[in-house]
């Protein structure tokens, strides 16, 4: 009688501690922990609705289409004259020539990145010149608010998705919110919308930004990996910017597993890719100063 | 009470008892990953000497107070452990230093810094802990290195600038070994210019320390090293609650073909006031040593 008690005792516990901690368990989030890679710099169009500025022309090194209706008359002047600079064999000033650190979603010219997702904050690794995002977790942007360079990021999990928001960017010397030219203001605010999707449509996703926006861009060196048939993960966007754009646009870039992890080092980098030579850097024998 | 409740009763009462041990005892057997997440951070530079035993190479100038007179770098060419070329190394960079001009490096050629140097040169770390990755954050430039767990390095190896790391868990502390890093324009260990060759080994072991000993280290570092305010500005300040834990890494770093013998050097974190500063290696024009900014030149248009 004495060990059955016992034995009923032990079980009738387990099952109310195993409960608790049941019950106390967060739900499931979506796993987007790793690398993700895509090989080209293009952003892919919207489903529906404002999508970006897009080429002058539908080809390489020609600037942006600084003729679009959603642009403000100033921006327009100023991708006119970036898209001038370019077509005449010189890159204008960004971020990315300059070694300079890059907004979102300008940042997503960079084919590959890396998410870590911790309890409080996620952040984001990415390959070109090992730049660091964080966004907080269910926090809020501070009312007296410091523009940085990549701005305050907070961050929510809808279900499946992890939703990124940020304000506050610093212009710097080479404000590019994309990579046809369009400037940005302090007004920017962008919306990243995370989300786990099926290999088929990544991997469409990413075929049909090749044909659209092609071709393969390999100075990066990212390498998708073709052997791994799990999902890939978009990345859904919204900028708004009353200063640039008169209504807000959207884009996504869709990535698959990394084949690997690249170094990628802009001070090193001396390779104008799109004249297939060695940037020459100014060199002297001595300090002018 | 009713015969049935009562029986009940002395079985839930029963079961109290056992399950919290079983439990317990379950949970005991686990081998708890230490927690080393949130920011980490120092307000000195260079290494804290080891206890015992070979230390990091020191800086020949000193200021009054005994501390490395960051503002004169002056890496110990005369150490015995030197070879020959890398002595020369050193000495050259030393009186380069000496003409009051600062020397190429990584933090002011906006290069990676390899390890150890990224910890010589750093005021604040955070690391990211997975199932089979750390990533180690570092502040100045905003670079991380990617440690791969429980692996082991490739047979063909490429040098790479952070080299390649991997790592396991011994108990508390979180080693780290990191072999193939590649010499760059500016190869060296620490502050000084003390160069490195393709032969360099670096071993990381952290650890969490309680606080008398987090603040008795990093105190004793910065006796010996001096006290800086951070790059641009962004003064890193150390939270000054006693209760917290601090971070203790500590690095052994053999070099067969630059030193004779490996050595230790010790770098101690605290629990910052503020958030991770933003510090971007082609905006600082910072000269912390003069306490100004650095004139940078300017032209209205291009030259080419």
């Amino acid at each position: 009688m004495g060990l059955r008690v016992l034995f009923a005792g032990f079980v009738s516990c387990a099952a109310l501690v195993s409960w608790a901690h049941a019950a106390g368990a967060p739900a499931s989030l979506p796993d987007m922990s790793g690398a993700w890679a895509r090989l080209t710099f293009g952003f892919e169009q919207p489903k529906s609705g404002m999508g970006p500025i897009g080429r002058y022309q539908n080809k390489s090194n020609v600037g942006g289409n600084f003729n679009h209706p959603n642009l403000t008359p100033a921006a327009s002047q100023i991708v006119k004259d970036r898209g001038a600079m370019l077509r005449g064999g010189v890159d204008y000033p960004n971020p990315s020539l300059n070694c300079y650190p890059m907004i979102s979603p300008y940042i997503f010219r960079v084919q590959e990145f890396q998410i870590v997702q911790k309890k409080d904050e996620v952040v984001f690794l990415f390959m070109q010149d090992h730049q660091v995002r964080r966004a907080r977790l269910n926090a809020q942007h501070p009312a007296n608010l410091k523009p940085s360079w990549y701005g305050d990021s907070i961050a929510h999990y809808e279900g499946d998705t992890l939703v990124v928001d940020t304000v506050g960017a610093k212009l710097g010397p080479y404000p590019n919110v994309d990579m046809y030219g369009s400037p940005y203001s302090d007004a920017l605010h962008v919306v990243e919308r995370y989300r786990l999707i099926p290999y088929d449509a990544a991997k469409a996703a990413q075929e049909k930004n090749i044909r659209d926006q092609g071709p393969v861009a390999t100075e990066q060196a990212a390498s998708v990996d073709e052997n791994y048939k799990g999902s890939g993960l978009q990345v859904e966007f919204t900028v708004e910017d009353k200063n640039v754009f008169k209504a807000p646009w959207s884009a996504s870039v869709t990535m698959r597993h990394a084949g690997g992890w690249v170094e990628n080092v802009c001070a090193e980098n001396a390779f104008e890719y799109y004249s297939n030579k060695i940037t020459d850097i100014p060199t002297a024998a001595k300090p002018d100063f | 009470m009713h015969p049935a409740l009562y029986t009940i009763a002395r079985a839930l009462l029963a079961g109290v008892v056992f399950v919290p041990l079983f439990h317990g005892s379950a949970f005991a057997a686990q081998t708890a990953t230490p927690d080393f997440s949130g920011l980490w951070a120092r307000t000195s530079l260079g290494y804290e000497k080891p206890l015992s035993g070979p230390g990091p190479i020191e800086n020949r100038n000193r200021r009054p107070n005994g501390a490395s007179n960051l503002s004169n770098l002056a890496g110990d060419y005369t150490d015995p452990r030197l070879k020959p070329e890398a002595a020369a190394t050193l000495k050259r960079l030393s009186e380069w230093a000496q003409r009051n001009e600062a020397f190429p490096q990584p933090s002011n050629q906006c290069l990676p810094y390899p390890p150890p140097y990224i910890y010589s040169n750093n005021q604040e770390i955070q690391i990211l802990q997975e199932k089979d990755r750390v990533t180690i954050l570092t502040m100045f430039d905003h670079q991380f290195r990617h440690v791969r767990l429980n692996a082991q390095h490739p047979a063909n190896l490429k040098p790479s600038w952070y080299g390649d790391s991997v790592g396991h868990y011994e108990g508390d502390t979180l080693v780290v070994d990191t072999i193939g890093i590649k010499l760059g324009p500016y190869p060296m260990v620490d502050i000084l210019g003390t160069p490195f060759g393709p032969a360099l080994h670096v071993v990381e072991r952290f650890r969490l320390v309680d606080a008398a000993t987090a603040r008795a280290f990093a105190e004793r570092g910065e006796r010996e090293n001096g006290v800086v305010a951070g790059l641009n500005g962004d003064g890193v300040e150390i939270n000054p609650d006693k209760q917290d834990k601090g971070l203790q890494l500590t690095l052994t770093v053999e070099d067969p073909g630059v030193m004779t013998g490996a050595w230790s050097g010790t770098v101690t974190y605290r629990r910052p006031i503020d958030d991770w500063a933003e510090s971007v290696c082609a905006e600082n024009t910072r000269e912390y040593y003069a306490g100004k900014d650095t004139a940078i030149p300017v032209a209205q248009r291009p030259d080419f």
